[in-house]
């Protein structure tokens, strides 16, 4: 049993790959999907970051994308285990629908979450590790420097193109 | 018992991220902090009710700021741009 300080950056750490793997596949990073989410990328970039993580940041701000399915997946399976992850899915589904965003990176995101955290459930962690773990992951993004955090974004985009 | 650090954790997020929206002066900027915010109650209502309808309440919550967030950025960027 490893200490929870310990479990919930192990689960951090997971949960950061977990969004920003499929955030980025999904071409989160590309453009603004919405015009909010445009003028949040530039307002950034005038700041001294890069516009492609700034778009990514913007979509992460206006629709629930797969970070926010990652943290409803870790709620959906601490309360109801894989039946809520799946539930969580559906609802998160009908979310981006009526944010206007035509994506499925929130669903995708939100499916394997679910099982990413059942695993972890059964091999000594607890779902509420990754529930911390996640608003930690999402911290490190939007919360602490917005000009680092889109540089990397950006850096990881590239990669992807 | 095992709960309390990882609400102790997510509380002071959100209090952090929410000491940066009030410090932050550019209204688009504020919004990833708000964001934030958002996340940290969406777990916090979970680590505090823990029962399968709050899987309700915490979607309905996160679907409904981040909208907001939507709806603020997109007015004060002056909407959809029409091509005159």
């Amino acid at each position: 049993m490893l200490a929870e300080g310990l479990r919930i950056l192990i689960a951090a750490c997971v949960c950061w790959l977990n969004f920003v793997t499929i955030d980025v596949f999904f071409g989160l990073p590309k453009e603004g999907g919405v015009c909010g989410a445009t003028a949040i990328a530039q307002e950034i970039e005038k700041k001294g970051g890069a516009l492609h993580g700034g778009y990514m940041m913007g979509n992460i701000v206006s629709s629930p994308d797969a970070s926010a399915g990652t943290l409803l997946a870790s709620c959906a399976v601490y309360a109801a285990g894989i039946p809520g992850g799946l539930f969580t899915a559906l609802l998160v589904y009908i979310g981006n629908r009526i944010c206007y965003d035509p994506g499925y990176a929130g669903t995708t995101g939100t499916i394997t979450a679910t099982f990413i955290v059942y695993g972890f459930t059964q091999i000594g962690f607890s779902a509420s590790d990754f529930i911390a773990g996640m608003v930690i992951a999402i911290l490190t993004i939007q919360g602490l420097s917005h000009v680092h955090a889109s540089r990397l974004l950006a850096t990881l985009w590239r990669w992807r193109s | 018992m095992a709960v309390l650090i990882a609400l102790a954790v997510v509380a002071g997020i959100a209090g952090y991220a929410a000491a940066r929206v009030v410090l932050e002066r550019n209204t688009m900027r504020r919004l990833p902090f708000l964001n934030v915010v958002s996340f940290a109650i969406t777990g916090s209502l979970m680590l505090l009710l823990p029962h399968p309808l709050t899987i309700v309440a915490c979607a309905a919550y996160f679907v409904g700021s981040t909208l907001e967030s939507n709806a603020i950025a997109s007015t004060w960027s002056g909407g959809i741009k029409k091509d005159a």
